[in-house]
């Protein structure tokens, strides 16, 4: 066996998966906090993906200033679609959630088709075609941006979630609203704050990948049935979980596709996913809002 | 009583006016107009549109209005052959233009078949639809883009004149488009005594190559045919760049679709790809075209729109001289079609119902996109 090819595929299927962890994470945080499945976290990557477009190409900011700001108006973006759309949801709403985000993710991802057309766009940065050298293994650079991007990210969500008051209420309330209540955390707080994080991840997703994919009203739909997949085998709500779900799918993914016919890697999470939902359906690391 | 005489005065003023106006043709048109090929059923859309808006503009066809009813079919057959049997159902629809997606064209031809309605494929070019049609086939199936047969071959006695033919390897996508390229490769090369490389198919809608690629790097072919289209061939040609690979890229290359700034920065120099059109063209009539359409979409044409642009052409040609707008009489006229192509050549149906235009070689030069050849198909 060519250990230089393995090595590669591994190094890819890490970096693919980091990109899967980078959009399961804020998902996994709204079910967590709100027991929602957001349908539409798709239209928020694509719409952070196409504000990352305009930020570069008609006010010419740069790449980090680009993912900056892409991710603060995403997280305004998620007060707003909160208060919009979720506040008056009640834990018996599940149905009515998911016909609600299902059919915000559609008025999305077809608002943006009018308005932009499916032309595929680039975001130009200086990196775009630069890889980074280790040995005879090769990354592409802002495949490396990404991967410290999206370990900063879970670092930060590790620290919010597991280092502070605001973390401890929110996985208090994860575990019994009642509770939570009873001992005076305000439920509608953590959840508008849950959104909040969670959509400017999924913004950050996209500011981050958009010099990496084209962009296009339609890209959500790529990656967001796969992080369904991921935060169901990662345990629902479980934010470690997901992560190391991802990265999981991310390098089996590549192992498969570098060693049988590509077309096969895609099945390998749904897969994965209907035998954990057959044989430990709290997924393989437990359910709740935990790091 | 005077209210209600009023009305039904005005009532039938407004019949009669109704009368007076000829019903206009109705054409259906299957596309995809959402995912990941939306972007091509675009541009198919709009080369259709100006076709029409242009016979509209001189009186229309038989004197009546053309109306075209597009319906989406997201490269799926299944909704292909949905969407296409609902408009056949209505039987308004005098003809049909192609779903652009090979895959799409050939799960619909049996259903066209059935109703009797002509389908005039644009976009199309798996070399299975020319091969099931006209002669001892499907009668009511017309093609009038280039099949990917005898596109190759016209690439392929290209790159051997120039000794580029041999170590070719193939990634394209996992569709009836996608493999009629590997046979179409296979077959040209087959007949030179010559083989691909390396043969790697991905599914549509992939946002990331680096796997497939990676193990391009490691078969090394001497060059890349690339059969890919859409946000796909977005995606993969960056990522290619993107990963330092620097394997010469050949094959139905997207000259149109590249990034300017790899075109520019020279990454791409010595790609040569075959091509139905390209807006670089140096004739009149592709002028007058480019224009046209850059002046009704904001946006320059690419081989998608050039080909629905054509294609519409013949079939508003043929439902003129048919006379009555009736779907057989349709039919008679296509098969005996003679119209000038914007490229230059006559637009003629073989035994096969395969018209055979010019194929476009292009090569990028200096970073810049240049037509090396036109070849009859």
């Amino acid at each position: 066996m060519d250990a230089t090819y393995l090595l590669q595929l591994l190094l890819n299927g890490l970096v693919i998966g980091v990109i899967y962890a980078l959009i399961a994470m804020g998902l996994s945080l709204i079910f967590g906090l709100l027991g929602i499945v957001n349908f539409a976290h798709g239209e928020f990557y694509m719409l952070g993906a196409m504000l990352s477009f305009f930020a570069v190409t008609d006010l010419h900011f740069g790449y980090w200033t680009t993912i900056l700001a892409v991710t603060l108006v995403a997280g305004a973006a998620g007060l707003l679609f909160y208060h919009l759309f979720l506040a008056s949801l009640r834990p018996a709403d599940f149905e009515r959630s998911i016909l609600l985000t299902l059919g915000i993710s559609m008025v999305l991802q077809n608002g943006g088709i009018f308005l932009w057309t499916v032309t595929p766009r680039i975001v130009p940065t200086p990196y775009s075609y630069t890889a980074v050298h280790l040995g005879e293994l090769q990354l592409p650079l802002l495949r490396l941006f990404t991967l410290g991007i999206a370990t900063a990210a879970f670092l930060a969500l590790y620290v919010l979630l597991n280092r502070t008051l605001v973390g401890k209420a929110m996985r208090g309330l994860s575990q019994s609203r009642d509770a939570a209540a009873m001992v005076g955390i305000d439920h509608r707080r953590m959840a508008q704050l849950a959104v909040m994080i969670g959509i400017a991840l999924s913004g950050l997703a996209g500011a981050t990948l958009a010099p990496v994919y084209s962009v296009q009203p339609t890209m959500g739909s790529a990656f967001v049935f796969k992080a369904f997949a991921i935060i169901i085998i990662g345990g629902l709500g479980n934010i470690t979980g997901a992560a190391i779900a991802a990265i999981m799918l991310g390098i089996l993914e590549s192992l498969i596709g570098g060693f049988f016919p590509l077309t096969l890697a895609d099945s390998a999470g749904f897969i994965a996913m209907i035998l954990v939902l057959l044989f430990k359906p709290e997924g393989l690391f437990g359910r709740g809002v935990r790091v | 009583m005077k209210r209600m005489l009023i009305a039904a005065l005005a009532a039938g003023m407004l019949a009669a006016t109704a009368a007076a106006q000829p019903a206009p043709i109705h054409i259906g048109s299957t596309l995809p107009l959402t995912g990941n090929l939306a972007f091509f059923g675009q541009h198919s859309r709009w080369g259709t549109e100006l076709a029409v808006a242009e016979a509209n503009a001189a009186g229309g066809v038989l004197g009546r209005k053309v109306v075209v009813d597009y319906q989406d079919n997201q490269c799926n057959p299944a909704v292909g052959v949905s969407s296409v049997t609902r408009m056949l159902s209505d039987k308004t629809e005098v003809a049909l233009l192609d779903g652009v997606c090979s895959s799409v064209i050939l799960a619909i031809m049996p259903v066209v078949q059935r109703a009797g309605v002509p389908l005039v494929v644009a976009n199309g070019s798996a070399t299975a639809i020319a091969d099931a049609s006209g002669v001892g086939g499907n009668k009511w199936t017309f093609k009038v883009n280039p099949s990917d047969a005898s596109l190759v071959e016209a690439l392929v006695g290209w790159l051997q004149q120039n000794g580029n033919a041999d170590g070719i390897g193939f990634l394209g996508e996992d569709t009836d488009y996608g493999r009629a390229g590997v046979q179409a490769f296979e077959h040209a090369l087959n007949k030179r005594g010559l083989k691909l490389a390396s043969v790697d198919y991905y599914q549509q809608g992939t946002a990331d190559f680096t796997t497939v690629l990676t193990k391009v790097q490691r078969a090394k072919p001497k060059s890349l045919a690339l059969y890919s289209v859409g946000a796909d061939f977005q995606n993969l040609i960056r990522q290619y760049f993107g990963m330092g690979l620097t394997i010469p890229l050949t094959g139905r290359l997207l000259t149109d679709q590249i990034p300017p700034e790899i075109l520019a920065s020279g990454r791409l120099n010595g790609a040569t790809a075959v091509q139905p059109y390209t807006a670089e063209i140096d004739l009149p009539a592709n002028h007058a075209f480019v224009a046209a359409f850059q002046k009704m979409h904001g946006a320059p044409p690419n081989l998608l729109s050039y080909e629905a642009y054509e294609t519409t052409r013949v079939l508003l040609d043929a439902i003129k001289r048919s006379g009555t707008a009736d779907p057989a009489a349709i039919r008679d006229a296509l098969v005996k079609t003679k119209l000038r192509s914007i490229l230059g050549a006559e637009i003629e149906f073989d035994d096969h119902n395969l018209a055979h235009n010019n194929a476009v070689i292009v090569m990028v030069k200096d970073g810049k996109v240049q037509v090396v050849g036109l070849s009859k198909t």
